[in-house]
C-alpha cells in the first residue's frame, strides 16, 4: 500500500486511544440523527403519494425563515426567480400597488428614515424591485459597461422626469463647476475648491469648447460617464464587501470547490445502487444477501468480502470493513470513528451530519419512511435503518474524499487536516467593486441621482447606501415580490367573496339530488356545473375517505390497500366478496385470471432471460409490433379491444362490502372485519353533521369519492384521492352509502336527532377525474321507487362530465379552443389511455383558497378550479365550534400539505419536486430516480406543476375569531401552521360579507377595493377562448346584464 | 420505366427521406429557427412513412420478381484508376437492397416511425422538443444508411450518425451532470469502435482498393457470398470489425455504457438503445459474414464473445433493480446470444432473432413507466405479492453466492477494470508525453510557454442563490 498515509486505515492507532465518555457521545449523535430525519423528505411508496409540506420539518419556524432554513439545508430555491415575477408583473398578475403594500408591510413603517441624504428605504426598496437590476459576476459586468450602450443610453426604464433631472443637474454641475476648474489654469477665476476627481479628460473628450451646443446625447454620455466613474472610485474606496461566511462543511464541499471534483459522485454510485438493492420490494430476481441482518451489517458482510470491487477509489475497502466486522463496531461507534477521522470536532456534529444526511436525501427519506410507517410496505426495514445509513455513507465519503484529495491535490496527509488544505486552495472571489459599483450606478438613473449629489457624498454616507442596497439582497427581493404576488390574488379573491357573499343565501328547496363530493380542487368545476345543469341540485363538500378510515381490499384485489389520510393509521378492515349467488362464475374467473396473469408474469421474466428469452423474441417477438403500433397510435381503440375482452375475466359485476363485524376486536381475518352497528352509526353521524347535512334529505344523496384512471405514469397516485393516500375513494363512499342505508343505523340516527326520510336512498360512485366519468356502486341494491330519479340523474350526470372535460380542455395546448363538450369529452378519454401522454390531467395544480363553509354562500361564483371546499354549516355547529374544530384537524394539515406540496415543486422544479418526468426510472417497485441512476425524486414532476402558480393557501373559513383562536389553541399542528403563516388565514363573518385577515394573531378587517363583480350566464360564457388563469365571476342566468361584462378584465 | 429503374429511384427515396428530414430540421435549426410541435411532427411523419412505403415497396418488387441483389449507386466520391503496378482506388457512395438490408431498413422506419409519433406526444412542451426531433432525425437517417450501405465507407458514415446522435441524446437534459458524464462515456466507447471500422475500412482499401461489399464478399448475393481475400487477411479485418461491433452493440468489456445510457428520455433510450442501435454490431458481423465462414478462429471468438456477454448480462440482469437497467442487460442477454448465433454461421435465424427482439424490447421500454401498474395488474390475478429469491439459493456455497450477488450489483466490474487497465494506463502515457512537450516549448519559449494554463477557473457567485 503505497499510499498509506492517505488510507483512512492509517489512523489505527488514534482508534485505539478512544475518547471518554463513548455513550454519551453515542446518545448524542443518535439524537442527531433523529432530528435531521425530521427534515427528510417524507417519500414513501410512489404508489401511494404523500402530500405533505415539503418543509415539514421547519414548520415550527415563521414561513419566510423556515424556507430560507430550507435554502440553506437543501440548496434549492425559496422563492421564484426575479425574472419570473418580473414577467407576472408586465402581465399585471403583480401591480405596483400589490409591490408598494408588501414593501410598506415590511418595513413597519420604518421606511421613512433618509439614506445619505438622497433617498429614503421604501423609495430605495421600490426603485430595486420595480426596475430590472442586473447583476452577475464582475467579468459580465465589465463586459456589459464595455460593450453595451450601458454608458451612452440612459436605461430606457428610468422614468422621463429622472432622467431629465439627471441631465439638468449634470449640466448645471458642469456648467458651474468643472468648466471652470477646467478652464482655471488659463483663466483667473481660481476660486471653486478642487474637485475630487479630474474630469478634464472626460470634457477635452466631448470637446468642452462647444459645449453650449452638446447634444441631447451628448449629454446623456457624459452623465453616464461622469457617473460611471464617481461610483467606481467611490465603491473602489471603501472597504471591502465582506466575504459570506460559507457554511460549507462537509470534505466534499470544500474540495468540489478546491478542485472541481465531486467525491460525492464516487459515493452514491455505489450506495445508490445498494439502497436500491436493499429497499427492493421485489423487483430484483435475487434479494440482496444477509438484508434481514439490517443495512449496516449486510453491507460489511457483501463488500467485506475480498475479490471486491476493483476501483481505485475503494482501495483497501474490504479490509476496513472485515476489520469493522471482527472488530464488533456498530454503526453508532462507527459514526464517532468516522467523524474523528474526518476531523469533525463535536460542535460540528449535527451540521456535519446532517449535511451528509441531505446529500443523498431521497433515499435517506425513504429509508426512514419505511422503518417509521412499517405499515406501508410489504417488506419494511428495521428501526434504526437511518442511523446505519450515515455509518455506510460516512465510511465511503472517507475513502472517496482521501481518493479526490490524492488525485487532484496530492494531499495524502491525515484526513482530519484535509479541510484545511482544501480551504487554502480555494480562490477567493474578487472584490466585486464592479458589481458593486454597478448596483448604485443603476439606481442612480432610475433615481435621478447626478453625479454631483453623489460626489456630495461622505464616505460615510456611501458606506451607508452601499449596505441599505445590499441588505436588500435577491433573497430579500424575491420575498416582498412574492408577498405582493400573494397580495394580488388575495385582494381578487377577497372581493370576489365580500361581493358575492352579500347575496341572501339559503339552501335549495326540496333538492331534487344532494351529491357529496371529496373537496379537491378539481370537484369544484364539476359542482358547478352540476348545479347549472340541474338547478335543483345541491352538493357538499368533505374529506373524500369520508370519514371511513380503512384498509381494504377488492374482490380481485391480492391484499389491502390503505384508504384513508397519510397521517391516520385505520384501525379497520373491509373486504368486498361477490354475492353468493355468484361465486361459482367468481372462482372460475379468479382461477382463468390466475393463469393469465402467471403466463403475463413469465413473458415478464422470461423475456429477459437468457435461453427462454431467446425462444420468445426470436419466435414470437415480432408479434410485439402489433400491440406497439396499435397503443402508441391507437389509444382509444386499443382500449375499448381490451377492455371488453377484459370483461370475461374480471370479478363478476354483483359484489358486496363485508361491512359489519362479528367478533369484538377488528382484524384482517375473517370475523374482524368491518365495523360494528355502533361504530357505523359514529361514523355516519359525523359525516352528516360535519357537512351539514341533517335536514331537507332529497331522495337521493349521493357520496362520490375520486381517482384518476392514467396509464404510463409512475406519479399516477398523485393524481388520485389525497385524503385516502393516493386511492381510489370509491369504495369510501360505497362503504358510507351501505351504512347510511342500514335501518338499524338510521334508527340510533334518529335518537341522536338526524331524521333520514324513508324515502332518501344513499348511493356510493366514483368520478374519475382523468377521463371524467362516473360509476355508481350497488346499483342492484337501488328499490324500484327510484329507478326513475337514478335515470334522470345518470342523465345530468353525463352532461356534467362533458362540460367538466370541456372547462378542463381549457387548460390542455393539445386541445383546441374550440373543441364542443362532446369532443372535449372524448379528448380527455384519449388522454386516459394515452401511453404517451406525460399530463393526462393536472391533478390539484392552480390550487390557491381553501373555503370552508356552506356552500350556499359561495354557490353560483365561478372559483376556476382553485379552490379546496368543505362544507360546513357555522348555525348548527355547538357554541364552543366543537364540528369546526374537528374538521379543521383535519382540512388544514391536508389541504396545507397539498398546497405546498405544489408550491414547492413549481418554485424549484429540480430542487423540491422531481423535475421532468421524461427521464424517470422507476426503482425498486418504490419510487423514481433520473435516469440511470439518481438519488430518489420527491415531490412532483414539472408536468404537472406547469400550470401552478406558487401562492400560500387562502384559508377562508366561515366563523367568528373567537372560534378559531380556540381551535387553534387546542390543536397544536392547526395553531402552528397558521401562526407561522404556511397558510394565509381569513374569516367570512357567518351572517354578514364582513371578512377579516389574521396577522400575527390580530384580525384585521378587509376593505373591499372594488363594488361589483363581472356576471354571466353560465360558466361556459365565462371561460370559453381563454387558456390562462381566470378571475372571479358571478353566474346568474337571469342577470347576466351585458353591461357588466362589458370590460370585465377576466384575469 | 423498367424495373431496374423503377427499383433505383425507390432506392433512392428509401435514402432521402430521411435526408430530407434531417435536412429541414437541422438547416431551421443552424438558423436559428424553430419549427412548431405539429409542424415537426407532420414532417418526421411524412418523410419516414415515405420511407417505409418504398422500402415495402421494394420488398414487393423484389420478391415478384425473384431479385435477391439490388445495388443503388450514387457515384464515387474518389476514384484512382488502377496502372499495372495498383489496382487503384475507389470511395463509392452505393447502396445495396437484399435479404438482410431491406428487412433491417423497414425495421428501423417502423421503430423509429412509431417511436416519432410516440415522442411528439411525449416531449409536448419540453424545452429541447426541437433538439430532440434534429437528433432523432439524424439517428433515422444514420440508421438507414447503416443498414443499406453497400461498401464500408457508406457504412461508417452512417455509423458515425447513429453513435453522434446516440450520445448526444444520452447527454439529452444536460443541465444534470450524471447525463453528460454518461453521454461521454458512450460517446468515448462508440469512438473505439468507430476507430476500428475505420482502420478495417483502410485495411480492407489497402487489400483490396475498394471497399464495396458486393465485390469483396463475391458475386453472390447475401448470405451466399465466398470473400476474395485469403482467411488470413479476413482474420485481420474480421478482428478489427469484431472490436467495432463490439463497443457497438456493448459486448463485454464494453458493457458498461448500456444501463448509463438509459439517461435521455424514455422514447430514446427504448428505441436507441434497447431496440436499435444495440443490434448495430450484430447487424455488421452480418453484413460481413463471409469474412467469419472463411476464417473459423475468427468465428470461434465470436462465438465466446458472445456467449460471454449472454451469461454476464443474464447475471447482471438478475440483481437490477430498476426498469431501465433491467430492460437494458435483457437486450444485452439477447444480444449476445445473437452474437454467438452468426459466430456459429447461422444467417438468417440471427436476423429473425433481432427483428423480434427489437420490437418486443421496443415494447417493453416505452411501456416502462407503467411498470408499477402492471405489478399491480399481475399480483392482483396471482393473488399474491411477486417476491424476490435469493442468489441460486440451492447450486451454491454461501461464499459464492456472496461473492456473485456483489459481482453482478458491480455490473461485472466492467467499467472498473477498463478504468484500471486500459484508461488509466493510457492517460498516464499521454500525460507523460505532454510533460515532455511542455518541457520542450518551455524550453523553446525561455519560460512560460502556456498561459491558458495558469488562468484560474472563473467562480464569481451566481445571483440565483446569493
Amino acid at each position: 500500500m503505497s499510499l498509506a498515509v492517505a488510507d483512512p486505515l492509517a489512523k489505527k492507532d488514534s482508534y485505539e486511544s478512544a475518547p471518554q465518555s463513548e455513550s454519551s457521545s453515542a446518545a448524542e449523535i443518535e439524537a442527531i440523527i433523529h432530528a435531521a430525519g425530521e427534515l427528510l423528505p417524507t417519500v414513501g411508496p410512489i404508489t401511494a403519494f404523500v402530500f405533505l409540506n415539503t418543509l415539514q420539518g421547519l414548520e415550527h419556524l415563521p414561513f419566510d425563515e423556515g424556507v430560507k432554513q430550507g435554502e440553506r439545508l437543501f440548496g434549492c430555491n425559496p422563492y421564484l426567480p426575479e425574472s419570473e415575477y418580473r414577467e407576472r408583473f408586465e402581465q399585471g398578475r403583480i401591480m405596483r400597488d400589490d409591490i408598494i403594500a408588501a414593501i410598506r408591510a415590511d418595513l413597519m413603517g420604518l421606511g421613512e428614515a433618509p439614506i445619505a441624504g438622497l433617498t429614503n428605504r421604501y423609495e430605495l426598496r421600490l426603485a430595486m424591485l420595480e426596475y430590472p437590476l442586473r447583476v452577475g459576476p464582475a467579468e459580465e459586468l465589465r463586459w456589459f459597461v464595455a460593450e453595451t450602450d450601458a454608458l451612452t443610453k440612459i436605461r430606457k426604464e428610468a422614468p422621463l422626469a429622472m432622467a431629465e433631472k439627471l441631465l439638468e443637474e449634470t449640466r448645471h454641475w458642469v456648467m458651474r463647476d468643472l468648466l471652470s476648474q477646467h478652464w482655471s489654469e488659463r483663466t483667473s477665476l481660481g476660486a471653486t475648491p478642487p474637485p475630487r476627481y479630474d474630469f478634464s479628460d472626460l470634457l477635452t473628450h466631448f470637446d468642452s469648447k462647444s459645449i453650449e451646443r452638446w447634444s441631447r446625447s451628448t449629454w446623456e454620455t457624459f452623465a453616464l460617464q461622469a457617473l460611471w466613474r464617481v461610483c467606481r472610485n467611490e465603491v473602489q474606496a471603501l472597504p471591502h464587501a465582506e466575504c459570506k461566511k460559507s457554511h460549507l462543511i462537509r470534505h466534499r464541499d470544500l474540495l468540489q470547490i478546491a478542485v472541481g471534483e465531486d467525491s460525492d459522485a464516487l459515493v452514491h454510485e455505489l450506495l445508490i445502487r445498494y439502497c436500491a438493492a436493499f429497499c427492493d420490494q421485489g423487483f430484483a430476481g435475487w434479494e440482496l444477501p444477509y438484508r434481514e441482518l439490517g443495512f449496516y451489517q449486510s453491507f460489511l458482510t457483501v463488500y467485506g468480502r475480498h475479490f471486491g470491487p476493483p476501483d481505485a477509489w475503494l482501495h483497501g475497502l474490504s479490509d476496513e470493513l472485515s476489520r469493522l466486522k471482527k472488530a464488533n463496531i456498530g454503526p453508532v461507534e462507527s459514526i464517532a470513528e468516522s467523524l474523528r477521522l474526518l476531523g469533525v470536532p463535536q460542535d460540528e456534529w449535527k451540521d456535519y451530519l446532517t449535511a451528509s444526511l441531505l446529500s443523498l436525501r431521497g433515499w435517506a427519506g425513504l429509508l426512514l419512511h419505511m422503518e417509521v410507517r412499517h405499515d406501508r410496505v410489504p417488506l419494511p426495514v428495521s428501526p434504526g435503518t437511518q442511523l446505519e445509513f450515515i455509518a455506510v455513507k460516512l465510511i465511503l465519503d472517507r475513502f472517496a474524499v482521501a481518493y479526490v484529495a490524492r488525485q487532484e491535490m496530492d494531499y495524502t496527509g491525515p484526513l482530519d487536516r484535509l479541510r484545511e488544505a482544501a480551504q487554502e486552495r480555494i480562490v477567493k472571489p474578487l472584490n466585486g467593486v464592479e458589481q458593486r459599483a454597478f448596483l448604485i450606478f443603476q439606481l442612480a438613473q432610475v433615481l435621478g441621482w447626478s453625479p454631483d449629489r453623489l460626489l456630495g457624498l461622505s464616505a460615510n454616507d456611501w458606506a451607508t447606501l452601499l449596505s441599505e442596497v445590499e441588505i436588500f439582497d435577491s433573497l430579500a427581493r424575491r420575498r416582498i415580490l412574492h408577498r405582493a404576488f400573494e397580495g394580488n390574488y388575495r385582494t381578487q379573491a377577497l372581493n370576489a367573496f365580500a361581493i358575492h357573499t352579500q347575496r341572501k343565501s339559503a339552501r335549495v328547496h326540496r333538492p331534487k339530488y344532494q351529491a357529496v363530493f371529496c373537496l379537491d380542487t378539481r370537484e369544484e368545476s364539476f359542482r358547478r356545473h352540476f348545479e347549472e345543469v340541474e338547478p335543483q341540485a345541491e352538493t357538499f363538500g368533505a374529506a373524500g375517505f369520508f370519514g371511513v378510515p380503512m384498509y381494504y381490499k377488492g374482490a380481485s384485489d391480492a391484499y389491502f390497500s390503505t384508504l384513508c389520510p397519510i397521517v391516520v393509521m385505520p384501525k379497520h378492515w373491509v373486504v368486498e366478496e361477490v354475492v353468493y349467488s355468484l361465486s361459482e362464475s367468481h372462482k372460475r374467473r379468479a382461477k382463468t385470471r390466475r393463469v393469465l396473469g402467471s403466463a403475463q408474469q413469465q413473458v415478464h421474466l422470461r423475456s429477459r432471460s437468457i435461453a427462454s428469452g431467446a425462444l420468445l423474441t426470436a419466435s414470437l417477438g415480432v408479434l410485439a409490433s402489433i400491440p406497439l403500433v396499435a397503443r402508441v397510435l391507437f389509444p382509444r381503440l386499443t382500449a375499448r379491444i381490451r377492455k371488453t375482452a377484459s370483461q370475461f375475466v374480471e370479478a363478476p359485476p354483483i359484489t358486496r362490502l363485508r361491512l359489519e363485524r362479528i367478533a369484538p376486536n377488528p382484524s384482517p381475518e375473517d370475523d374482524g372485519i368491518g365495523f360494528s352497528l355502533d361504530e357505523m352509526a359514529n361514523i355516519g353521524e359525523r359525516m352528516l353533521r360535519d357537512i351539514g347535512l341533517t335536514t331537507s334529505f332529497a331522495r337521493l344523496v349521493i357520496f362520490f369519492g375520486h381517482g384518476s384512471y392514467c396509464l404510463n405514469n409512475p406519479h399516477k397516485s398523485a393524481y388520485d384521492c389525497g385524503a385516502c393516500s393516493g386511492g381510489m375513494g370509491g369504495p369510501n363512499a360505497r362503504a358510507l352509502a351501505m351504512i347510511l342505508n342500514d335501518p338499524r343505523v338510521r334508527k340510533i340516527l334518529l335518537e341522536r336527532g338526524i331524521e333520514i326520510p324513508e324515502t332518501t336512498r344513499f348511493i356510493g360512485g366514483l368520478h374519475n377525474t382523468c377521463n371524467d366519468s362516473i360509476t355508481f356502486l350497488d346499483l342492484d341494491l337501488v328499490p324500484l321507487s327510484h329507478f326513475r330519479d337514478i335515470e334522470n340523474v345518470q342523465d345530468v350526470l353525463q352532461q356534467v362530465c362533458a362540460r367538466n372535460a370541456h372547462e378542463r380542455c381549457r387548460r390542455f395546448q393539445s386541445a383546441p379552443l374550440t373543441l364542443s363538450f362532446q369532443e372535449a369529452h372524448r379528448h380527455v378519454e384519449g388522454r386516459s389511455e394515452d401511453l404517451a401522454q406525460t399530463r393526462p390531467e393536472f391533478g390539484n395544480a392552480s390550487n390557491a383558497v381553501c373555503f370552508v363553509g356552506r356552500r350556499e354562500r359561495v354557490r353560483d361564483l365561478y372559483l376556476d378550479r382553485r379552490c379546496f371546499m368543505h362544507s360546513y354549516d357555522p348555525l348548527t355547529d355547538t357554541p364552543e365550534c366543537m364540528i369546526l374544530g374537528r374538521i379543521l384537524g383535519a382540512v388544514v394539515p391536508v389541504c396545507e400539505g397539498i398546497n405546498l406540496q405544489y408550491f414547492f415543486s413549481r418554485i424549484d422544479s429540480p430542487g423540491w419536486g422531481c423535475g421532468t418526468k421524461l427521464p424517470h426510472n422507476v426503482t425498486s417497485l418504490l419510487g423514481v430516480m433520473d435516469g440511470h441512476a439518481s438519488d430518489l425524486r420527491a415531490g412532483l414532476p414539472w408536468q404537472g406543476v406547469e400550470i401552478h402558480e406558487p401562492v400560500r393557501l387562502l384559508m377562508i373559513f366561515e366563523t367568528t375569531p373567537a372560534a378559531i383562536l380556540g381551535i387553534m389553541a387546542a390543536n397544536a399542528t392547526v395553531g402552528r401552521i397558521i401562526s407561522n403563516g404556511w397558510v394565509q388565514l381569513v374569516l367570512l363573518d357567518p351572517h354578514s360579507n364582513k371578512l377579516s385577515i389574521y396577522d400575527e394573531g390580530k384580525f384585521v378587517p378587509f376593505e373591499p377595493t372594488q363594488q361589483q363583480l363581472p356576471t354571466v350566464p353560465t360558466s361556459l360564457d365565462w371561460y370559453r377562448g381563454w387558456r390562462k388563469h381566470l378571475g372571479f365571476a358571478e353566474i346568474d342566468i337571469h342577470q347576466a346584464a351585458s353591461a357588466a361584462r362589458q370590460g370585465a378584465v377576466r384575469s | 420505366m423498367n424495373l431496374d429503374e423503377l427499383l433505383y429511384w425507390l432506392g433512392v427515396i428509401v435514402v432521402s427521406a430521411p435526408t430530407v428530414m434531417v435536412v429541414l430540421l437541422g438547416a431551421v435549426s443552424l438558423l436559428s429557427g424553430k419549427f412548431s410541435e405539429r409542424a415537426i411532427g407532420r414532417i418526421v411523419q411524412i418523410c419516414v412513412i415515405v420511407g417505409l412505403l418504398s422500402s415495402l415497396l421494394i420488398l414487393g418488387l423484389m420478391l415478384t420478381n425473384d431479385r435477391r441483389h439490388v445495388a443503388v449507386n450514387l457515384g464515387n466520391l474518389v476514384h484512382l484508376h488502377g496502372s499495372q503496378f495498383d489496382q487503384g482506388y475507389h470511395f463509392a457512395i452505393k447502396f445495396i437492397f437484399d435479404r438482410l438490408s431491406v428487412p433491417f431498413a423497414i425495421l428501423s422506419f417502423l421503430l423509429c416511425g412509431v417511436i416519432g409519433a410516440f415522442a411528439t406526444r411525449y416531449m409536448h412542451r419540453e424545452q429541447g422538443f426541437n433538439r430532440f426531433f434534429t437528433l432523432y432525425a439524424i439517428f433515422v437517417l444514420g440508421m438507414i444508411v447503416t443498414s443499406l450501405a453497400g461498401t464500408i465507407e457508406t457504412l461508417f458514415v452512417g455509423w458515425e450518425l447513429v453513435g453522434l446522435s446516440s450520445a448526444l441524446l444520452v447527454a439529452f437534459f444536460h443541465e444534470r451532470s450524471a447525463p453528460v458524464r454518461n453521454g461521454l462515456r458512450v460517446w468515448i466507447v462508440y469512438r473505439i469502435s468507430d476507430a476500428a471500422l475505420l482502420t478495417a475500412s483502410v485495411v480492407m482499401h489497402h487489400m483490396t482498393g475498394f471497399g464495396d461489399f458486393d465485390k469483396m464478399m463475391g458475386i453472390e448475393s447475401w448470405p451466399d457470398q465466398t470473400p476474395i481475400i485469403n482467411p488470413h487477411q479476413a482474420l485481420i479485418v474480421g478482428s478489427l470489425l469484431l472490436v467495432s461491433a463490439a463497443g457497438k452493440s456493448a459486448l463485454v468489456p464494453f458493457s458498461g455504457w448500456l444501463p448509463r445510457a438509459m439517461e435521455g428520455p424514455t422514447p430514446s433510450s427504448a428505441v436507441f438503445y434497447g431496440a436499435l442501435s444495440v443490434h448495430l454490431g450484430a447487424f455488421l458481423l452480418l453484413r460481413t459474414s463471409p469474412l467469419l465462414d472463411s476464417s473459423p478462429l475468427l468465428s470461434a471468438i465470436v462465438v465466446v464473445l458472445g456467449l460471454l456477454t449472454a451469461i454476464f448480462a443474464a447475471v447482471a440482469g438478475r440483481v437490477q433493480t430498476d426498469i431501465k437497467s433491467a430492460l437494458s442487460f435483457a437486450s444485452l442477454t439477447q444480444v449476445g446470444i445473437i452474437t454467438a448465433e452468426i459466430g456459429l454461421g447461422l444467417r438468417y435465424i440471427p436476423l429473425i432473432h433481432i427483428l423480434g427482439h427489437a420490437c418486443l424490447r421496443t415494447l417493453q421500454f416505452v411501456r416502462a413507466p407503467t411498470l408499477l401498474h402492471d405489478y399491480r395488474l399481475m399480483e392482483n390475478a396471482l393473488g399474491e405479492r411477486i417476491s424476490a429469491r435469493p442468489a441460486g439459493e440451492k447450486l451454491f456455497s454461501e461464499r459464492v453466492r456472496v461473492w456473485s450477488y456483489r459481482f453482478a450489483l458491480e455490473r461485472g466490474y466492467l467499467d472498473a477494470l477498463l478504468v484500471k487497465f486500459i484508461v488509466t494506463p493510457l492517460l498516464g502515457t499521454l500525460r507523460f508525453c505532454d510533460r515532455c512537450e511542455r518541457r520542450w516549448t518551455d524550453f523553446l519559449a525561455g519560460g512560460q510557454s502556456r498561459e491558458s494554463e495558469s488562468r484560474e477557473l472563473q467562480t464569481s457567485p451566481v445571483e440565483e442563490l446569493i
